[in-house]
């Protein structure tokens, strides 16, 4: 098997792209950017030089020929003399994946001096783009004068549709701002009829890329050979004109003492050519020659200190320019880089199997070893699975401190391929360690504690592993504490954690800013489940905080999903809301695919949206967080869908179903507070509902007295229950200074509206009505006044509450001749909610009249997105509809 | 399923190597590569690999089982 091996071996070899990343972290590599150079025997052809030129006047020009048929040589040529920027990418198999493919896609841009805006955003998972992003990319194309050229090398690697639809799409809506060249050795899955009829295809096929005689000659003469006219016309016949099979002929026969008559004997033979000929050409290198190009095929590309280490030897730099100078085996990359021409490699690695069988995994460990030393672990790990020497495979993730991609979804398609091939026979701590990690990120919890039991066996025998084992295993132990409901465990993983943090090297933890990200996010998770609101919002807002962009997108997302949920469950819908909203945004940011996430974020949304009676709404973003393929294992999203669903199923009426949903099944370590009082709240009103009040108020004894959330909600449930007294005394047990949020005052007051009213005081139940319906208008708060009870409906029906009711609460405006007095036509909000930066572009949008799908396109948002931005626009304004928010907005102000 | 597929000129025993689940004939300039294949997975990677040997294939069809 060939492996890449290129690696980052100085500052030289990164691209100067800013901090732009590819999709699995590693800085891009220049040699996929790189032109190959042409030999000193490279023959220029004109004819075929001419035909790319005029190819320029299509977007497309496709360079289709079988292997060997000088299609990379010819391009890159003909390149050279462009005086327009030509970005260049060598294809590689892991660029089947769409995000892989655009990202190099947008660096070969970069590359060659032609960067795409930033405005364009690199795609952050390798097996997904998304359609805004090729949207930004053409459209940053449009226009561009002159186009670049894009010549994308052994394209026939990509063969997922996906990928050609989408450069298909991109090259169309790109216009004449992309000139795309393919060279390939088969048709892409492009529609290519459609190019040939609308006469938008440049095509160079096998037969114009065979040699004629003319050219034939000229190539044998470059390698000193001088023929008669008939005999280069009979060779052209033998070779059918192919490129690699002509210039082995030279090569053979230069080493030939009688040229001539040796090629004659070519012809008169019947073997297959390059099979013969390479064979041929090889047997007349040197030994130590014919053995170095045999251990390289395993290599994609390589450089003269690799080769040594590979062939132990020291002076593979002279053999390697020795080899590109007189033949065409080795194709340079510049900056010292190589690479064996893709026929020959595959017909060498052949040789290699034969003459050295069992040397291959030898080979593919050394190189290991070697790109391991060098930092390049995506091409250490994989010429150590190659090797099938899993001790070291394992070992070099975890001493990388790289065990946190399993979970992060960037590399982890990857890494846990890679390693499903690892069998039982690999033992140690690494090994162990990295099973744990592929179960605990499977949420196969069983297994994953097993093997994290059974490297924490290894480690307490060994005492002088180093800290980046210590610290991967600290890091697994909070995911396992996280999924186990375990703060105890979890502390205790976060306090080992800080312990060995000091001994590991800084630049790994630079390197890894998602491992300390995701611990945080894990430890926060597992606090909040504790119910302790504040310790878990330290952890998650540090979390939330953390740097190193689309590599801790994932952990950052699902602590702000966390910290919404903090808020949600203290009384802050707004906030919670918010929050939530900032939590996706930040995906959609790095064009994750929508919806992705943790899918935490949703679940609050859809909890805020029962609050504020828009079950529809809340339905929709239930569904949308169970596309997500929520992690049903993962207690406080668990929890967080039980308390969405449950409170939907309530405010359906549909009491049964809610106390269902109530309570999913976990096995935890440690009871959560809020999620049992939640379970405790529903029980008891379905017993309320079905006429066991005595019962109702049996199970409310089990609350926890603490969470002024859950005590309101009890209240209304022994004022329901007909026990007003025990209700106040409820209320009054919340101490003045837990400053509880909305959701919670709002409820208060209305239990104490009703309280009053009961007792025949409506003055009094009139106050607390007004001052709830002020808190609850801003957040629009509807629920609380329908679960009520029918005796609020008359006192909100007439002045003066019908006003502060009417439009958000009551439909319509206020009934009566002219308008209400004391309140105005329509009541300004209260305070108004300062509005974030992307609400305040939509609404500066909408008062240029652009509609929802323009303000999309504009600001580079999905129309759904938009949408979400509007209704909190609208609710922060008070308004319903989008002219009332401009004419709010001028008055206030904000315009 | 069986095939054949067939490529122009004589193959060598180690390019033959590159093809140990197939069995191999030559006859008049050609090789006949032969065997059962398991499913069009394998065909088509079976012609990729010609393709990548420099290989020129001349036929290919399924035998009768």
């Amino acid at each position: 098997m060939v492996v890449s091996a290129v690696v980052t071996g100085d500052s030289n070899t990164t691209a100067p792209a800013g901090d732009r990343v590819d999709p699995l972290g590693d800085p891009f590599l220049r040699t996929r950017f790189a032109v190959p150079s042409r030999p000193a025997t490279f023959l220029p052809r004109r004819r075929l030089t001419q035909h790319l030129q005029e190819g320029l006047q299509t977007p497309l020009t496709m360079v289709n020929g079988s292997a060997g048929a000088g299609k990379t040589l010819l391009v890159a040529d003909w390149t050279a003399s462009l005086d327009r920027p030509v970005a260049w990418l060598t294809v590689e198999a892991e660029e089947q994946r769409p995000g892989t493919f655009w990202a190099y896609f947008l660096q070969a841009l970069s590359t060659c001096g032609t960067p795409l805006s930033d405005r364009v955003h690199c795609p952050v998972d390798p097996s997904r783009v998304s359609h805004k992003v090729l949207s930004e990319i053409a459209e940053d194309l449009v226009g561009r004068d002159p186009a670049p050229v894009v010549v994308l090398d052994e394209f026939d690697r990509v063969s997922a549709s996906e990928v050609a639809e989408q450069l298909e799409f991109v090259l169309q809506h790109a216009g004449s701002g992309l000139r795309l060249v393919l060279v390939t050795r088969n048709e892409p899955m492009f529609s290519l009829h459609r190019y040939r009829a609308a006469g938008t295809l440049t095509e160079i096929r096998d037969a114009e890329l065979a040699l004629n005689p003319e050219e034939a000659a000229a190539l044998l003469e470059l390698h000193g050979l001088t023929l008669p006219a008939d005999a280069v016309r009979s060779l052209v016949e033998r070779t059918r004109g192919w490129a690699a099979g002509l210039r082995l002929c030279a090569l053979a026969a230069q080493e030939s003492p009688d040229p001539e008559t040796y090629l004659k004997e070519f012809e008169a033979d019947h073997s297959t050519v390059a099979d013969f000929l390479l064979a041929e050409v090889l047997r007349r290198q040197p030994p130590q020659t014919q053995d170095l190009l045999l251990r390289v095929s395993v290599l994609d590309r390589f450089c003269p200190d690799l080769v040594n280490g590979l062939t132990h030897r020291t002076d593979a730099g002279l053999i390697l320019a020795e080899l590109h100078r007189d033949n065409a085996f080795v194709e340079q990359l510049g900056q010292g880089w190589y690479r064996l021409h893709p026929l020959f490699g595959e017909i060498l690695q052949t040789h290699l199997r034969v003459r050295h069988p069992g040397l291959e995994p030898d080979l593919h460990r050394s190189a290991a070893q070697w790109m391991r030393r060098r930092g390049a672990l995506p091409e250490a790990l994989a010429h150590g699975a190659a090797a099938a020497d899993w001790g070291f495979t394992a070992a070099a993730v975890v001493d990388d401190l790289a065990i946190g991609q399993f979970f992060t979804g960037l590399r982890s398609d990857d890494l846990n391929e890679l390693f499903s091939r690892m069998g039982p026979e690999a033992t140690g701590p690494a090994p162990e360690l990295v099973r744990a990690a592929r179960d605990l990120a499977h949420s196969d919890l069983d297994h994953g504690v097993a093997h994290l039991h059974h490297a924490e066996a290894w480690l307490s025998v060994d005492e002088d592993d180093p800290a980046t084992t210590q610290l991967s295993w600290a890091f697994l132990e909070a995911v396992a504490a996280r999924l186990t409901g375990s703060p105890a465990r979890a502390e205790q993983a976060a306090e080992t954690a800080d312990e060995v943090r000091q001994e590991v090297p800084p630049h790994l933890l630079d390197k890894h800013p998602e491992l300390s990200a995701l611990l945080l996010t894990h430890l926060g998770s597992t606090r909040l489940w504790a119910g302790r609101y504040e310790d878990a919002r330290a952890a998650l807002s540090e979390a939330a905080d953390c740097p190193g962009g689309i590599l801790t997108v994932l952990p950052r997302e699902e602590s702000m999903g966390h910290l919404a949920l903090i808020d949600y469950l203290n009384g802050w819908p707004g906030r919670a809301e918010d929050q939530a909203l900032a939590a996706m945004t930040e995906t959609e940011r790095f064009s994750l695919p929508q919806p992705s996430g943790s899918g935490i974020g949703r679940l609050v949304l859809a909890a805020v949206a029962v609050d504020r009676h828009e079950l529809g709404r809340a339905q929709a973003l239930l569904d949308e967080a169970d596309e997500l393929d929520l992690d049903t294992h993962d207690p406080v999203k668990a929890a967080g869908r039980a308390i969405a669903t449950a409170r939907l199923h309530l405010a359906r009426g549909n009491a049964r179903a809610a106390m269902e949903s109530a309570s999913p099944a976990l096995a935890t370590t440690v009871a959560s507070p809020w999620a049992d009082s939640l379970e405790q709240l529903v029980t008891s009103t379905v017993h309320l509902a079905e006429g066991r009040s005595e019962t109702a108020a049996e199970v409310l004894q089990h609350l926890p007295e603490d969470q002024p959330t859950w005590t309101v909600e009890a209240a209304h449930i022994q004022l329901a229950a007909g026990r007003p007294g025990a209700a106040i005394d409820l209320l009054d047990s919340v101490p003045a200074d837990s400053r509880p949020g909305p959701a919670v005052t709002v409820r208060a007051a209305l239990v104490r509206a009703q309280v009053a009213q009961m007792a025949g005081d409506t003055e009094t139940a009139r106050r607390f009505v007004a001052q709830a319906l002020i808190l609850a208008r801003r957040e629009r708060l509807r629920r609380p006044f329908l679960d009520a009870g029918r005796w609020i409906r008359p006192l909100l029906a007439a002045a003066p509450l019908r006003s502060l009711a009417a439009e958000w609460l009551l439909p319509g405006p206020v009934p009566g001749n002219g308008p209400p007095p004391a309140v105005g036509p329509r009541p300004a909000p209260i305070v108004v909610q300062e509005l974030s930066e992307r609400e305040r572009d939509v609404l500066q949008r909408l008062a240029q009249m652009m509609s929802t799908q323009e303000i999309a396109v504009d600001l580079y948002l999905s129309v759904n997105t938009v949408k979400t931005h509007l209704k909190s626009l609208y609710r922060k304004l008070g308004v319903n509809r989008r002219s009332e928010a401009v004419h709010r907005a001028r008055d206030m102000r904000l315009l | 399923m069986r095939y054949e597929i067939r490529v122009d000129g004589h193959m060598s025993d180690i390019l033959a190597e590159a093809f140990p689940e197939l069995e191999r004939v030559v006859m008049s300039g050609q090789t006949v590569l032969f065997g059962s294949v398991i499913d069009e997975a394998q065909l088509f990677g079976l012609l990729a690999r010609c393709q990548s040997l420099g290989l020129h294939v001349v036929e290919m069809r399924r035998m009768p089982d």
